[in-house]
């Protein structure tokens, strides 16, 4: 389906930080929609980093986006320019508070209108399952595990490292490896 | 002319950030820059993307390999159904894949004992069908792990499969365990 809205892509995030904080209540969804596709997985990753788990980084997503969005909406942040330091701000704020405020997004969610499938961003959609699943059948063993192990079954580093009977640093190498192997194998469409 | 991107943040810090290899300083210092930066900003959001599609094809049971019990652990808590046969050297065991399994979990024991690299090697009806290699070696408990898609077993007539791994000890090959799994195809529960 062609993008309703091709020309926002174009725009800075301080423009369509300004538009929402600007524009009439009701006439900005498609400049939110596109805040967040921005900035929805770079939250993710921060709370994959710092909680260490995939569905509470979900979860963050939704609490410091939608949060975002109302107080661009109220006129509350003080520097639209700056709007990825507010998000990064507010993400931390968070977790620092260990907020899991499940009900608090649920009323935000309703209020805004804005569901998880809207999460997904442009990259998710350019990824093919069947291909990823070959590229990482093409690693080498011992570097498939270490990403299983990383980024699948959330272990700790000196935790992979025991069970390989490898030192972190290797650890640290191998996944360094795969990962770039991975990277062009999927998006670079490299042969298999 | 094609405007320069930056390149601050490259996919190897991406990887050692989410991998929590970072310390406080590196980790703010990313932080603020992939928030304020679309080039690196948009570069996060691709990683995200790979670490996305990757969870997503481990979940979907379509990778197998040489696997320990902290992903098959996780697979059973995605609610993949995972059978697991135990196989000691020279064992001959009846297997199956049921029609809603999606991976098979092989427990295969023997003496790992200074063990850095094994090689498993499969055959069906007396010909070599795979072959696969790894570091990986078989932990204190000598058990090693290899997972394969329930999906892979489903194209297996019923057949007899001989697994044998081999441990590389210099120049030479021994052999760590013969096992024999007796395939009976795929069965069907009754609705």
């Amino acid at each position: 389906m062609p993008d309703a809205h091709p020309t926002l892509e174009a725009n800075s995030d301080e423009s369509l930080a300004c538009r929402i904080a600007e524009g009439p209540p009701g006439s900005t969804d498609a400049e939110e929609a596109e805040l967040y596709r921005r900035f929805a997985p770079r939250v993710r990753l921060y709370g994959r980093c710092h909680l260490r788990n995939e569905a509470a980084s979900d979860d963050l997503v939704q609490e410091v986006l939608l949060l975002t969005i109302e107080r661009l909406r109220a006129g509350e942040v003080r520097r639209p320019e700056q709007i990825g330091s507010f998000i990064l701000g507010t993400s931390r704020t968070m977790i620092q508070a260990g907020r899991r405020t499940t009900r608090r997004r649920e009323q935000l969610s309703a209020r805004f209108g804005l569901g998880k499938e809207e999460v997904t961003s442009l990259s998710d959609a350019a990824l093919d399952g069947p291909r990823v699943a070959a590229c990482l059948g093409a690693l080498a063993e011992r570097d498939r595990l270490v990403v299983m192990l990383t980024f699948y079954a959330d272990a700790e580093a000196p935790r992979i490292a025991n069970d390989l009977g490898v030192t972190s640093g290797a650890v640290r190498a191998i996944r360094h490896r795969a990962m770039a192997r991975l990277r062009d194998c999927v998006l670079g469409g490299a042969r298999l | 002319m094609t405007a320069s991107r930056c390149e601050q943040i490259t996919v190897a810090d991406l990887t050692d950030y989410a991998g929590g290899e970072c310390d406080a300083t590196a980790t703010a210092a990313l932080e603020e820059h992939v928030f304020s930066c679309v080039d690196c900003g948009a570069r996060a959001a691709e990683f995200d993307g790979l670490l996305r599609a990757i969870r997503s094809a481990i979940r979907s049971a379509g990778v197998g390999g040489f696997v320990t019990d902290a992903v098959l652990n996780r697979l059973s808590r995605d609610g993949v159904r995972v059978r697991s046969y135990t196989l000691t050297p020279g064992a001959i065991v009846p297997c199956a894949v049921w029609d809603d399994d999606e991976m098979m979990a092989l427990r295969l024991r023997g003496d790992f004992g200074g063990v850095r690299q094994v090689t498993l090697t499969r055959r069906i009806a007396g010909t070599e069908v795979a072959r696969v290699t790894s570091e990986v070696a078989g932990d204190s408990s000598g058990e090693i792990v290899h997972a394969v898609p329930a999906a892979w077993i489903r194209e297996v007539p019923a057949v007899e499969v001989q697994l044998e791994l081999l441990a590389r000890e210099g120049d030479t090959e021994r052999s760590i365990g013969s096992y024999t799994l007796l395939h009976g195809g795929v069965l069907h529960r009754r609705s």
